[in-house]
């Protein structure tokens, strides 16, 4: 998906040609006349050209971004994209990005055929400060936005963060004609510059810029001019059971790996993941709150106090973290507050309670280590070259007599060893303080799991009655941890089962292991379902599935299916009908398989004496799919789906 | 999304300060915890109001969470914009004994904006908090202070306002100088409120004791029917330096229209010749409307922007005029004004907004509703318009603003009127559909679905987009398997009683099932009736707020090499929520499929709801009526 283009230095000087802005406000008679896009028509509005330049000031060193669009709205549909949303990133009340210069027209067509324009008034643009907790938003909705309508505008940002220099997305929810980005980068700075997506630049080139950077003191660089541009960019479509759109949306990305200063002293931003691991131990936010071990010293004793094996040490402590703070909900690698203060406030994001975690482990003698990852909303990690902010969460391993348990402390209803799906993300950085860091796969230890057993009996007059058992374990139990405890009480949950399902009543009730997080969770109840007709009597044992359509409904799949886990679910079901009964419909019997042992579908019902028998698998064995595979997960849900979905009848004999 | 109202920032005020109370958890009456995932032990509001622009909310709020399920109840939000400001705001936290544990300041208190996604602009802020781990059970307790300056609109008072939790006491305050005239409204209140007089001060005080926790009970009408409300209006009061006073909806219109729309429907000559132009050979007035109409939806889109005067005050004609765009308030108000060039009356008319109907209240006269319409007085012939949206029939307002009350604001005074109903039977979905069953089971074949009065719009979010994502969309809306729409095309017959017609061409391969040489036919694989929830106990009287008729004729042309075995059997079912039936016809090759299923709009007391229940539940049943071939 991602590779790395090169370097931004000085190595490349080829041809000299001189990509720059279009005028603005001058849009073409064959624009005007557009009357949809040729290369998508279903398309509501499309960019008929964006330019954007990027480069460091001489004034303050900020990355001033030049951005300019012309977009031609064809229905009602594309109205949004005359709606503008520019974020400012924000850290502090001195650290903040900066809009100006924002300008805008709107090309109509008026009452009377007549082409007409409207320019955006500065009264009609809006801040909003603190839409988030570090952004402030700026908003605007362009003029007489109508089908037809050409809307145009720039703007400029000018932005402390020269880290990331400025990502640029050629590809949006609405195509594009052509996209062109221009970076203009001192040589005294040098970025790591990488492509995302499957979609190939049209062109690129570099040129020399002499001594275009001369931020004073007689301090110059000359600059490289880094031009790329992409034309007939689609629409990027989002499709369900897919991770981070950034995973697969075409765009640029930059970070800063090392620049000089004005006395030609070097300094090494990010380079390689020696460097990187050097930093972290000793980052203040991360190696060294680790190092907090004698905080937890006297508070584990009476945790720890009993335990003699390091897996029930490991397991108290984990479970001693999880009562001790309350996550926040804020993400990150680093630690905000600290072990110490977070640990008095039982609050914090996920860097102080998985770093307290690691400390704490530690300070009991066990072997514990942070992984930094990227969750899966956040999109995949660079594996080419560290870069650092990709990382957006930490979790703790630990390792007892060779085997590794992955941690997460932030929610309390996981159980020692399972990951919560937010970071099943690909690869996380095991981080270790005395060896190299490495990569590490985080593809789930456990997988969803559910048993679902029925021992029943029908009567003559249609009344069902008998047992049902059903055992989850994995990420299902984790799941129906959270469901329940979503309830005043135990009974309300069963109470909410009862109510949500009129024709089965549940008798009694009992549940195991709710808060036993290790033990799968087990349901046990007595059901008897009722049958209103005569002498025909239905069930579908599936009657606890909420949805038994098929999930997988578009006929083409562009991205590949990412469910987060692996999957298996039974059914087995015995029931006994009276002597005077057919059973005259019933779900058919299945065998598929998916290739590359993928997974399987098996479903068998059998009829002996007055005996029903029906046992079902649905077995999906890895969590990602490619979209080739598509086709066979389609197929194999349509059966899953009938079987679900055939009432078993039962016929009075004539 | 259309909301003109903005004063959400004090809707979420409920309470204010005594003595110290001992927040012992074993002191909570027993009879309280059933079914209480949190019991909010005292909750007290005073308003006092000490000039027109100068009003004063205090609030505590003590509240002991009993356990997760109830967590969320622990924050506190409170909202604020430039009216309104916090002058002190502190709390403490408990343990199970009752003992201090945590004490909360401000600056424990994060800030962030409260504006909307949607909305292009406004300035609502809040303040939030929320506590850290802490074992269960706990007791917070919450204490501010908030001045605003404007008497014009005060929260009301609704001390049960959240399923799973119960009150021990809720008390609301208020009070004001003697000349201040306060108008109240009490809902489904036993009680009276006390009032007493001392120095030339009033005092209103309201107060609720130990009220068990309420269920989310479905199928429940609007809480102001059932649920303890005290509601608040001034009739003199001040919104910044704006002043005014009303007491009845005759004089709360003439207010709105002097204050909040005179002047704001100017515009400019060109605007004004064209639309003289646009009318010019059309006499009849009604005419003259519908073109101006079809101008107004075609030059202008939906924004929200929240500005001025709270939020009530609609952006100037001229400004929606040059831009193009307007929220609900700007885009009735410029309607208006362009009908008024055309010598056409119309009132701007406030509504609350929604498919469950909610009156503005006839005899209560407050700052009510959440959305502007307009209403065209012609007579006899009195014509309604929604201005958000660029499609919308003229005439037709569909289900979010059909059957209730609603006050038009006219120079002359406000005026209750009532919008046009739309009945059961109006609210029709018919359809019709030849389908062919394969020998290996696949369904394929073409349907013609009509819908109209409140099911006009059930397939809107299709209409707009293109083909192929209609394509890619409709799946989800009909859950056959392995659904491929080969055709498909919706046509809108679009006046005050509009028609939208739906034409699929289809196949769905495994549609039936096949097992040991029967293949069984679903007979309704497009249309069944989910089952309804039960409810033990139901507190709550039953609303079945909206009724409609749906009917589909199914045929199914047979394979060869199959022959039915005796018919699926019909069912007829009816009693006063509505009439369900379903019969299955053979003809030779044929099997014809009719179901009819009518839910009337209806009030019933909570003991009925189980009736509702089965009514549905037999409907569900008989929904999943197959027919099974046997192969020859």
């Amino acid at each position: 998906m991602k590779k790395i283009l090169f370097t931004a230095g000085f190595m490349i000087l080829s041809m000299l040609s001189d990509a720059q802005d279009f005028t603005f406000g001058k849009p073409t008679a064959q624009q005007f006349e557009l009357k949809r896009y040729d290369k998508d028509t279903s398309a509501a509005a499309v960019v008929l050209k964006e330019y954007g330049k990027a480069y460091i000031s001489n004034n303050d060193l900020a990355v001033v971004f030049e951005y300019h669009v012309r977009i031609k709205i064809f229905n009602s549909k594309g109205y949004n994209s005359g709606n503008v949303e520019i974020p400012l990133r924000k850290s502090d009340a001195n650290t903040f990005e900066k809009v100006r210069d924002i300008k805008g027209i709107t090309f109509f067509v008026d009452e009377n055929n007549l082409i007409r324009n409207t320019e955006l008034e500065a009264k009609q643009i809006f801040k909003e400060s603190k839409a988030g907790k570090y952004h402030d938003l700026v908003k605007f909705a362009m003029p007489n936005v109508k089908d037809g309508s050409i809307i145009e505008y720039s703007y400029v940002i000018e932005s402390p963060y020269r880290f990331n220099f400025r990502t640029w997305e050629f590809q949006s929810d609405i195509p594009k004609a052509y996209s062109e980005f221009c970076a203009v980068i001192p040589g005294v700075y040098n970025y790591n510059v990488s492509i995302r997506g499957p979609l190939r630049l049209t062109r690129d080139e570099a040129v020399l810029e002499k001594e275009c950077f001369s931020p004073g003191g007689g301090w110059k660089a000359d600059c490289s001019k880094l031009t790329y541009i992409m034309e007939n960019v689609p629409a990027f479509v989002e499709e369900d059971y897919m991770t981070a759109a950034s995973n697969f949306k075409s765009a640029m990305y930059f970070e800063l790996s090392d620049y000089s200063d004005y006395r030609g002293a070097k300094h090494k931003v990010t380079k390689e993941w020696k460097d990187v691991d050097r930093e972290l131990k000793t980052d203040e936010s991360f190696g060294l709150q680790l190092k907090r071990k004698d905080f937890f010293k006297d508070r584990l004793e009476p945790v720890v106090a009993g335990k003699t094996s390091d897996i029930d040490k490991a397991k108290a402590i984990y479970t001693f973290i999880k009562s001790q703070y309350k996550w926040n909900h804020v993400y990150g690698c680093y630690a905000e507050e600290g072990i110490k203060k977070s640990f008095e406030k039982r609050s914090g994001n996920v860097g102080d309670i998985n770093l307290a975690l690691v400390a704490a482990m530690n300070s009991a003698e066990i072997k514990a280590e942070p992984i930094i990852l990227s969750t899966r909303s956040n999109g995949t990690v660079n594996t080419l070259f560290p870069v650092l902010s990709d990382f957006n969460y930490v979790i703790c391993r630990v390792t007892i007599d060779e085997t590794s348990y992955m941690l997460d402390a932030t929610d309390p209803l996981l159980p020692f060893g399972l990951l919560p799906i937010r970071c099943m993300n690909d690869k996380g950085r095991l981080v270790s303080l005395d060896k190299p860091s490495s990569w590490i796969d985080l593809s789930a230890s456990q997988k969803e799991h559910q048993t679902v057993t029925m021992k029943l009996s029908m009567d003559n007059a249609g009344k069902i009655k008998g047992t049902m058992d059903i055992l989850s374990s994995g990420y299902e139990a984790y799941n129906k941890r959270v469901a329940i405890k979503k309830f005043n009480s135990v009974d309300e949950y069963v109470e909410d089962l009862d109510e949500r399902l009129p024709k089965v009543k549940f008798i009694k009730s009992q549940i195991f292991n709710l808060d036993t997080l290790e033990s799968g969770l087990r349901e046990s109840f007595e059901i008897e379902i009722t049958n209103t007709e005569k002498d025909q009597f239905y069930l579908n044992p599936f009657f606890m599935d909420r949805n038994s359509s098929n999930p997988f409904k578009l006929a083409e799949r562009t991205y590949p299916v990412d469910l987060g886990s692996p999957s298996e679910s039974r059914m087995v079901v015995q029931m006994t009908f009276p002597d005077n009964f057919d059973v005259t419909n019933k779900p058919k019997s299945a065998a598929l398989a998916l290739p590359n042992n993928g997974g399987k579908f098996i479903s068998d019902t059998k009829i002996e004496g007055n005996t029903l028998m029906l046992n079902s698998i649905v077995q999906l064995s890895r969590p990602i799919y490619t979209s080739e595979e598509y086709h066979y997960l389609k197929a194999l849900f349509t059966q899953v789906s009938q079987v679900k979905n055939t009432n078993i009848t039962f016929k009075k004999k004539i | 999304m259309k909301i003109w109202l903005l004063i959400s920032v004090l809707a979420s005020l409920g309470l204010p300060a005594l003595a110290q109370k001992n927040y012992d958890v074993s002191l909570i009456p027993k009879t309280l915890l059933a079914r209480a995932g949190a019991v909010i032990r005292n909750d007290e509001t005073t308003i006092e109001v000490k000039g027109l622009d100068e009003v004063y909310y205090r609030k505590k709020h003590a509240i002991t969470i009993l356990n997760e399920s109830a967590l969320d109840e622990a924050s506190l939000v409170i909202g604020y914009d430039k009216t309104t400001s916090i002058r002190s705001v502190s709390g403490r936290i408990f343990d199970e004994s009752g003992n201090p544990i945590f004490k909360i300041s401000e600056k424990n208190m994060q800030d962030r904006s409260a504006v909307s996604d949607v909305s292009l602009f406004d300035d609502d802020r809040v303040k939030f908090f929320s506590p850290a781990k802490l074992s269960y059970p706990f007791t917070i307790e919450y204490e501010y202070e908030i001045r605003t300056r404007q008497s014009l609109f005060f929260p009301s008072w609704i001390p049960m306002r959240t399923t799973g939790v119960a009150v021990e006491s809720s008390v609301l305050n208020f009070v004001c100088p003697e000349s201040f005239i306060l108008r109240f409204k009490e809902l489904n209140f036993k009680g009276k409120a006390d009032e007493s007089l001392s120095e030339g001060i009033k005092t209103y005080r309201w107060q609720l004791n130990n009220v068990n926790a309420i269920r989310d009970e479905p199928f429940s009408p609007h809480y102001e029917d059932y649920l303890p409300t005290v509601k608040l209006a001034p009739e003199k009061f001040a919104y910044k330096n704006l002043k005014g006073s009303f007491s009845n909806w005759e004089e709360f219109g003439r207010w709105m229209s002097d204050n909040l729309l005179k002047g704001r429907d100017e515009l400019s000559e060109p605007t004004k010749a064209h639309i003289l132009g646009l009318v010019k050979n059309i006499s009849d007035p009604k005419e003259k409307a519908k073109k101006i109409y079809s101008y107004m939806q075609s030059k202008t889109r939906y924004i929200s922007v929240q500005i001025g005067i709270g939020g009530y005050q609609p952006y100037p004609a001229l400004d929606v005029d040059r831009l193009g765009y307007g929220d609900c308030k700007g885009l009735v108000n410029y309607m208006q004004a362009l009908l008024k060039v055309a010598g056409i009356e119309s009132y701007y008319t406030i509504v609350q907004s929604g498919s469950f109907k909610k009156d503005i209240m006839p005899d209560f006269t407050s700052l009510q509703g959440d959305h502007i319409i307009l209403c065209l007085p012609f007579k006899n012939d009195t014509t309604w318009l929604e201005c958000t949206s660029k499609d919308a029939p003229f005439g037709f307002l569909g289900d979010f603003t059909d059957d209730r009350y609603v006050i038009a604001c006219t120079p002359q005074g406000g005026k209750v009127m009532r919008t046009p109903r739309l009945s059961a039977t109006d609210n029709k979905q018919i359809r019709t559909a030849n389908f062919k069953i394969a020998d290996n089971g696949s369904l394929s074949g073409k349907m013609t679905t009509l819908f109209s009065g409140a099911q006009y719009d059930n397939h809107h979010t299709l209409l707009n987009e293109a083909y192929t994502e209609q394509k890619k969309k409709l799946p989800k809306l009909y859950t056959l398997p392995n659904l491929e729409i080969e055709f498909l095309e919706f046509t809108q017959h679009k006046d005050a009683s509009p028609e939208t017609r739906e034409i699929i061409t289809l196949n769905s391969s495994n549609y039936c099932n096949i097992n040991e040489g029967r293949l069984s036919i679903k007979m309704n694989g497009l249309n069944q009736m989910r089952p309804l929830k039960e409810i033990r106990n139901r507190v709550n009287p039953v609303k079945v707020p909206r009724g409609f008729y749906d009917e589909d004729t199914i045929t199914y042309l047979l394979p060869e090499g199959y022959k039915i075995g005796l018919p699926p059997k019909s069912t007829i079912i009816e009693n006063a929520f509505g009439k369900y039936s379903a019969n299955v016809t053979i003809n030779g090759k044929t099997i014809t499929y009719k179901r009819t299923m009518l839910l009337n709009e209806g009030y019933y007391t909570a003991e009925q709801y189980d009736s509702l229940v089965t009514f549905f539940q037999e409907i569900s049943d008989a929904d999943n009526l197959i027919a099974i071939l046997n192969k020859i």
